[in-house]
């Protein structure tokens, strides 16, 4: 039964500043009940929570957190048991609004016995979308997708990872301004990976909004400007990953070229002035970039052995 | 194959004469109502009766508002094509594969000694391609949305502006397509099949003196004689449904291919028949008990006749002999000369009756049809006096006459019914009535493919699949259903029936429980539960009515008023289809 708040008017923002705010829950609750209607489980509960135009936004949390239960709703794929959703301003179940949204599922659930063209000729008709545009948009995603050796092949021949990239591009045919991508880096090897978050931090610098959520929360680190966490279908935390990271007490200087003796010096400054050292090292690279790096020498020379580390 | 008085009906007589424009316009009044409270009772459960009543008045809203208006031929066209696509994914062109092998073992069986082998042939094809297209429909359709929200593809087409419509649209216009292709596949495999499967030749085996007659060599099981006139051109006697063409070339005679096996007659009917008694007396025709219950009759020997009144016949379409069919019955009270037919006798009569031509004697060919023919100038009686008369001048100036039949044998019967006699102007082709009777297949694969892409929208695939061969059982068995309805005395309604079967309570006595409440209850219960039984196979197509493959196989050109209602019906129920699928569509959570 829903509340008399469900029927209130639209907030103001949407009317007042509509290119503020692409999506909207209030008071957004879902209950999955059984073929009887007995309640089953509360996937989520009363979220409240703005995405803002040209944001990277990003939902985290555990399985069963009710992230995929969020982007149903916003999408219209589920409806809400309580609350409501807008997205750019209308109801979530209003069909109208889906020209505007790209969405990449989770698991790129697409037509198998189709090709990368036909599949998007197939939801760039969708979108109605003339002859000359469809073959157009189609040329430039493929190549954008890196699947030019591949756009005759059936989807079922393709890998995980272009299976993936397909499914991006699909997401992509209408130009969207808000894009939707669920698991977007899952099953993509490192390269694919660090495209994948190029890509997103590029379609974010062109005024694309995006809504992100996954479990790899070192790419929801690299490219959120905010994040939601869920947890047990209730909000946890909401904010700037910047500030949401940031430690105050802790203070971080990056300097090169120092001698051991200058290193003392900073030391005992540090400790004159009633601080504390509680690390100084060289730092280490993170795996990521240690392979992106060997990879891009790989290519440039190939048949050569890196001399990185010991033995 | 008999014609009952309906399938005349025009077009506009069946809309507006018959009512099936009102009863249509009852129906979906009807259904739009229960559609809207089963609606607003689903709605009030989940969302409370104010909000509820907002929400189903806002979907129906936007049917007329947004869905129906900014509906785009792209997209169902997208979604149709994928439907292709799926459908030859699946291999569905291997049906084409088994008909193939059907009609190969077809080949070896079907009986070459029958009677009438054109219409075993035709009746075959045409029964083998209606079950198998139909089955066709059934599980492309039934299984199709279902799949889609298994694997969740459904995301990605309904995250996109799709409207509800448009999905239903696409998938039964898909199917459609794809049914029409492996159907034009068949019918034209089928049309060599018949065609080459009754093709064959004779040759002369013997020559009368004369040079006039003779016999045709005995081949494919038959042989004929032949006659030819003057100029050495003639035709044989017909057996087995056909004739040949005979002509003498030289000294040589030579004999055709078969001809009339394969016709289409577009006969013209009487617009009423009417009967006398024995003694003159009109009466509606003496009924002969369960022989037939489609023919009355006329009794032999006494003043009992049966008059067929024909109107606004065109003279334009006879020349010097106008064709008619007669398809008469006997019903002997005494066995007699089993060999000789029943005998009759038939004259054609002004309205007034002034004008007749002259009794002409004919004997009854059971379970054939008698192709008989009147010249137009012919001797007869101008109130009672002997003259020579011009048909379409002296009876039927205006083009109406009558044709009056009486029973010669005293004790025997003779049976008919209004469609029993017709005239036959000229005949259609047979190819465009064959393929009028594939437009009937596809209308009923049509109807399927509706049928079970509305189910797959809120049931799963083999639930689907059980629901649409329901409604098929129900539209093809719905006389079942009529007569258990309708004959409620024997043994009652269900529950009443359940009391009856153990307790060995007899059909013919009356129910007594001795509690008149309980009882009364009962009674009242399963009235209702037969009302709802007869409402719901009134819902459903009626199958068996669409079915006119014998139309095709006993070679009677299939009415276009007939298919022209056939077209409506199946358009009816596409539209009511789709506006199911709408709501259902519009309704259900996707990724619930």
């Amino acid at each position: 039964m829903s509340t008399s708040t469900d029927l209130e008017p639209r907030p103001a923002s949407f009317d007042n500043d509509p290119t503020k705010t692409i999506v909207e829950t209030r008071n957004l609750g879902k209950v999955y009940r059984d073929f009887w209607g007995r309640k089953k489980v509360q996937a989520l509960k009363s979220l409240d929570l703005e995405v803002r135009r040209g944001e990277i936004f990003g939902l985290l949390g555990p399985n069963g957190s009710g992230k995929s239960t969020t982007i149903k709703l916003m999408l219209g794929l589920l409806f809400p048991t309580q609350g409501r959703v807008f997205v750019f301003g209308k109801e979530a179940t209003d069909v109208s609004k889906n020209e505007r949204i790209g969405y990449l599922p989770e698991e790129s659930y697409l037509y198998k016995f189709l090709n990368a063209e036909e599949t998007l000729d197939f939801y760039g008709r969708l979108f109605d979308m003339p002859a000359d545009v469809r073959r157009q948009r189609i040329e430039n995603l493929i190549k954008m997708v890196k699947l030019e050796h591949a756009r005759r092949r059936q989807l079922k021949e393709y890998s995980k990872g272009m299976t993936r990239r397909i499914g991006l591009a699909q997401a992509l045919i209408n130009e969207p301004e808000f894009l939707v991508l669920d698991e977007p880096t899952t099953g993509l090897d490192p390269l694919g990976t660090r495209d994948m978050k190029d890509l997103i931090l590029r379609l974010r610098d062109e005024g694309k909004t995006i809504l992100m959520c996954s479990h790899q929360l070192a790419d929801v680190q690299d490219v959120c400007d905010r994040v939601a966490i869920l947890h047990q279908g209730e909000l946890k935390e909401l904010g700037r990953v910047d500030s949401l990271l940031k430690i105050q007490d802790l203070t971080e200087i990056h300097a090169s070229g120092l001698t051991d003796d200058a290193k003392r010096q900073i030391r005992e400054i540090i400790e004159k002035s009633g601080g504390k050292v509680d690390r100084m090292d060289n730092p280490t690279t993170t795996m990521e970039d240690l392979f992106l790096e060997i990879v891009k020498e790989s290519e440039q020379r190939p048949g050569r052995r890196g001399g990185r580390g010991g033995n | 194959m008999r014609l009952n008085p309906d399938h005349f009906w025009t077009y506009s007589e069946w809309l507006f004469q018959h009512n099936a424009l009102r009863d249509g316009a009852i129906l979906s009044v009807i259904l739009a109502l229960l559609g809207f409270v089963v609606g607003y009772i689903i709605s009030v459960v989940k969302h409370g009766p104010s909000e509820g009543f907002l929400r189903v008045s806002q979907i129906i809203g936007q049917l007329f508002t947004v869905d129906l208006p900014k509906m785009s031929f792209r997209r169902i066209f997208a979604v149709a094509k994928l439907a292709v696509k799926e459908s030859i994914r699946k291999k569905i062109l291997v049906l084409i594969a088994i008909f193939i092998v059907a009609m190969m073992f077809a080949g070896w069986y079907l009986d070459p000694n029958a009677d009438y082998p054109a219409r075993l042939y035709l009746s075959f094809v045409l029964t083998a391609t209606n079950y198998l297209v139909l089955l066709l429909g059934l599980f492309i359709s039934c299984f199709s949305i279902p799949a889609d929200i298994k694997s969740r593809t459904i995301y990605t087409i309904t995250t996109k502006p799709v409207r509800p419509l448009e999905i239903f649209l696409g998938r039964v216009f898909g199917f459609a397509a794809i049914g029409t292709l492996i159907l034009g596949i068949m019918g034209l495999l089928s049309y060599i099949f018949v065609v080459r499967g009754l093709d064959h030749d004779h040759g002369v085996e013997s020559i009368d003196p004369s040079g006039r007659s003779g016999e045709t060599s005995f081949d494919n099981r038959h042989r004929h004689t032949y006659t030819l006139n003057s100029e050495g051109r003639g035709t044989t006697n017909e057996v087995k449904g056909h004739r040949h063409i005979v002509t003498k070339v030289g000294d040589k005679v030579v004999v055709g291919g078969p001809i009339d096996d394969l016709t289409a007659r577009i006969p013209i009917y009487a617009k009423g028949l009417s009967f006398t008694g024995r003694d003159g007396e009109i009466n509606e025709g003496y009924n002969v008990g369960y022989m037939s219950e489609y023919q009355k009759y006329i009794e032999g020997d006494s003043l009992s006749r049966a008059v067929w009144r024909f109107e606004g016949v065109d003279k334009s379409l006879f020349k010097d002999v106008m064709l008619y069919d007669l398809t008469i019955s006997a019903f002997r009270t005494y066995k007699g000369d089993i060999v000789t037919p029943v005998g009759g006798l038939i004259h054609f009569r002004s309205i007034d009756g002034k004008v007749k031509s002259e009794d002409e004697p004919f004997k009854v060919k059971e379970f054939q049809v008698d192709r008989r023919s009147v010249r137009t100038k012919l001797k007869g009686f101008i109130e009672d006096r002997p003259a020579d008369l011009d048909f379409f001048k002296d009876i039927a100036p205006d083009g109406n006459f009558e044709v009056v039949i009486r029973c010669q044998d005293r004790g025997q019967y003779l049976g008919m019914a209004a469609a029993d006699i017709y005239l036959r102007p000229a005949d259609l082709q047979f190819w465009w009535n064959f393929v009028k009777g594939y437009i009937s297949i596809w209308l009923q694969m049509f109807i399927v493919i509706c049928f079970g892409v509305m189910f797959s929208t809120f049931l799963s695939g083999p639930v689907a699949v059980i629901a649409t061969v329901a409604a098929l059982v129900l539209g093809f068995f719905g006389f079942f259903v009529d007569d258990l309805v309708e004959t409620t005395s024997k043994g009652g309604g269900p529950i009443e029936s359940l009391i009856r079967l153990p307790t060995q309570m007899g059909s013919q006595i009356d129910l007594d429980l001795g509690n008149e409440a309980l009882q009364t209850g009962i009674l009242m219960v399963d009235r209702g539960i037969l009302a709802a039984v007869s409402q719901l196979r009134n819902a459903v197509p009626n199958f068996s009515q669409l079915d006119t493959a014998n139309f095709v196989a006993y070679g009677y050109n299939l009415f276009g008023g007939l298919l022209a209602r056939h077209l409506t019906i199946a358009f009816g129920y596409f539209v009511l289809t789709a506006l199911v699928s709408y709501f259902f569509l519009k309704t259900r959570e996707m990724a619930a």
